[in-house]
């Protein structure tokens, strides 16, 4: 840890904790102490937005500063000036007239200098230095907002589908008998193709692409982009080390939880538990890395097979039949230990403790471009994806009450907590709370940091049942659900 | 902004003592009537000069509300100070002490440098507890004991300036291990480059070493 190691290049952002958590360097400072590790929380003097409830905690000493970062923000999503527009022919009045839904475009023009706003949380956790993590926690919301730049406007028009090609009519067939064809594809295909009533066949074969996929495109590019902007910019800055990114954005009622890395998002509606993320490890990715590995071996320099076995296979054990399995495959089958199979997994150990090439637990994330097998030129990144999982949650479709809430966490949480068991604590902490209590959120998040620490005892920090709490950075946030059904 | 000592301070006592308020008197010259409740832990620093040494206080303030006491008595360890805090115009926090006092000693190193403090010494009209009750119970149990105001600011200074006092001096006699951080007590860095200091704590250099002050 530390992020200061070996680089005479200045630093891109000075090391600190979420800029929305306020602190001055003293107590940032003392936030910094390992032996009695304090909660951190939203000062009762600051608000962020929907109320959303904020906690974090320091390692019990694996690195100096905590590498998890956070940040929140609404952002305005507006046209950029001079962008490609999705509307045809803007001069042209008489076309523009002649679409079936001339008025909506009315009050797209006037409603078109307005941008549209944006909520925005995020969640990185570090490692090997905390750059990489201060960079994305500063910047990704930079380049999301770019990304959207450019398709707000087809996102505001929500009656049309996105066009197919920009700049062109939407479809090629006279404009009044396009609702038609379109309620005659959306029962699938009524009409055999060539018949003299139904449209030319090729309206039939394009893919209609949903605005939401506008926005997860959006996100995977915006991951993209910065991932890009950190590997470019470790010339002139130092970078140090990666992160995984946990993000989520709302827009126009709809919640998009893009994931990249080993952090965990679940929604409890009604004490129901609601999974909206899934971790990317050596375990969960195994068949990606290891098709990659077969399809380009000499990214493991000679040193590793991308092949799995249930333990180090031995020199004595040549010529034996052994269980393994290969990228094509979950289950396992033998073969006859080769010279090559003597080799060091590409993924090696159980759970936690899973790495690739010996060196790291995350398989997606930002950063890490720099990152080598321990004494060796082999580098990790090709093995590592920027990009993230998204998934989609409508808003509008519930009824959402005070203690439906949203949960977001580093890995420090969900080690030592199941999903149930924050289900739990939360639907026993929020109920007790005054429902317009402001801070009762940011109470919740602390409840849950200080349950995934403990206690420090003679032997080690302790959680409930004496189990082992987590030595990890833990931070945590709330996000109270009831403020998304008060959008419009 | 360098510092031959680092001691770390916990401020503890029931909740509307004016734990908060102290902290915010003693690191800003302010007082704000109308202070939030503190709900978890807050933090605060200053720079000291005791015996010509420069040495940096940094506070912890925590919440005194009930439901928070197990996160407040997480923070004890590593403490080389504590201030005691109880407000003169209500008894039940005076009676309270003892339950500070046997969360403090449990979960503190023994070294631990407790202050006693009974505060709102300007509210005289209001006195619940006679000044001869908290010398006592300081007396009892080992304590060293002050009246303060956070709103005039009487023996604010001198309450956590005494406290360094004492704290030096046992590091002197020798029975504070300065070099296990688990004490509360770091060493400052070597011609440090002023970088960790803010310029808060930096401006205020205090020359003053508590003098006594007889104005409560």
């Amino acid at each position: 840890g530390g992020g200061c190691g070996g680089s005479d290049l200045p630093l891109r952002f000075p090391y600190g904790r979420p800029e929305f958590l306020g602190l001055s360097q003293d107590e940032v400072e003392c936030s910094a102490d390992h032996i009695a590790r304090p909660i951190l929380i939203l000062k009762e003097t600051r608000r962020l937005p929907w109320a959303t409830g904020y906690a974090e905690v320091i390692n019990a000493g694996k690195s100096t500063h905590n590498e998890d970062q956070a940040s929140c923000e609404v952002l305005t999503v507006k046209k950029k000036a001079g962008a490609i527009t999705s509307t045809p022919n803007r001069n042209s009045t008489k076309r523009r007239s002649s679409l079936p839904n001339g008025e909506g475009l009315q009050l797209k023009e006037n409603a078109e200098s307005e941008g549209v706003s944006c909520h925005y949380w995020s969640l990185f956790d570090g490692h090997a230095g905390s750059g990489a993590a201060v960079v994305a926690s500063r910047l990704l919301q930079h380049h999301i907002t770019e990304q959207l730049q450019d398709i707000v406007e087809i996102l505001k028009n929500s009656a049309v589908l996105p066009p197919t090609c920009l700049g062109e009519e939407p479809e090629t067939t006279p404009a009044n008998s396009r609702t038609l064809t379109r309620a005659a594809s959306l029962r699938s295909g009524v009409g055999a193709p060539g018949s003299p009533s139904t449209p030319p066949t090729r309206f039939f074969t394009e893919k209609k692409i949903p605005h939401e996929c506008l926005v997860i495109g959006a996100l995977e590019s915006a991951f993209k982009e910065m991932d890009l902007q950190i590997e470019r910019e470790r010339s002139s800055y130092n970078i140090s080390g990666g992160c995984t990114a946990l993000i989520v954005v709302c827009l126009l009622g709809k919640l998009y939880v893009a994931n990249a890395g080993d952090s965990r998002a679940i929604i409890i509606r009604n004490g129901e538990i609601i999974p909206m993320s899934s971790e990317f490890t050596p375990e969960t990715e195994r068949q990606r890395l290891q098709y990659l590995a077969f399809m380009q071996p000499h990214l493991l320099g000679n040193e590793f097979t991308h092949l799995e076995f249930p333990r180090r296979v031995q020199r004595k054990e040549l010529g034996k039949k052994m269980l393994y399995r290969d990228f094509n495959m979950t289950g396992w089958a033998y073969k006859t230990i080769e010279d090559d199979d003597l080799k060091f997994p590409l993924i090696y150990g159980e759970g936690k403790k899973a790495r690739v090439m010996a060196t790291i637990g995350v398989t997606r994330g930002l950063g890490d471009h720099d990152l080598k097998v321990h004494d060796s030129n082999i580098y990790i990144k090709p093995f590592l994806s920027s990009a993230p999982e998204v998934r989609v949650y409508d808003l509008s479709k519930y009824e959402h009450g005070a203690d439906d809430v949203l949960i977001l966490a580093t890995d420090g949480l969900w080690d030592v907590l199941s999903n149930e068991e924050v289900a739990e604590a939360i639907t026993q902490f929020l109920p007790n709370c005054d429902p317009d209590d402001p801070h009762r959120y940011t109470l919740a998040a602390q409840d849950l940091v200080m349950r995934a620490r403990g206690v420090l005892k003679d032997r080690g920090w302790r959680i409930s049942n004496d189990r082992l709490g987590s030595g990890d950075d833990i931070s945590v946030y709330v996000i109270p659900l009831i403020h998304g059904n008060k959008l419009s | 902004m360098t510092y031959a000592y680092l001691f770390k301070y916990i401020i503890i006592g029931d909740t509307g003592v004016g734990k908060s308020c102290l902290l915010l008197q003693f690191t800003d010259k302010r007082f704000q009537p109308v202070h939030d409740l503190t709900i978890g832990v807050e933090f605060g620093a200053r720079m000291v000069n005791i015996d010509g040494k420069q040495i940096k206080l940094q506070i912890w303030d925590t919440a005194g509300q009930e439901s928070f006491r197990s996160i407040t008595r997480s923070y004890y360890r590593g403490a080389a100070g504590a201030l005691l805090v109880y407000d003169i115009t209500r008894r039940e926090t005076f009676n309270h002490l003892t339950s500070w006092l046997e969360d403090a000693r449990q979960h503190s190193s023994s070294n631990m440098v407790i202050m006693l403090i009974g505060n709102k010494s300007d509210l005289e009209s209001r006195r619940d507890v006679k000044r001869e009750e908290g010398e006592a119970f300081a007396r009892e149990h080992g304590l060293i004991f002050m009246e303060t105001s956070a709103k005039t600011a009487c023996n604010v200074e001198e309450a956590f300036i005494n406290t360094a006092k004492e704290i030096y001096r046992k590091i002197q006699q020798g029975l504070f291990d300065v070099h296990n951080e688990a004490n509360g007590i770091k060493i400052g860095p070597q011609q440090c480059i002023s970088t960790s200091v803010g310029p808060s704590a930096s401006q205020r250099s205090s020359s003053e070493i508590g003098s006594n002050s007889g104005c409560c």
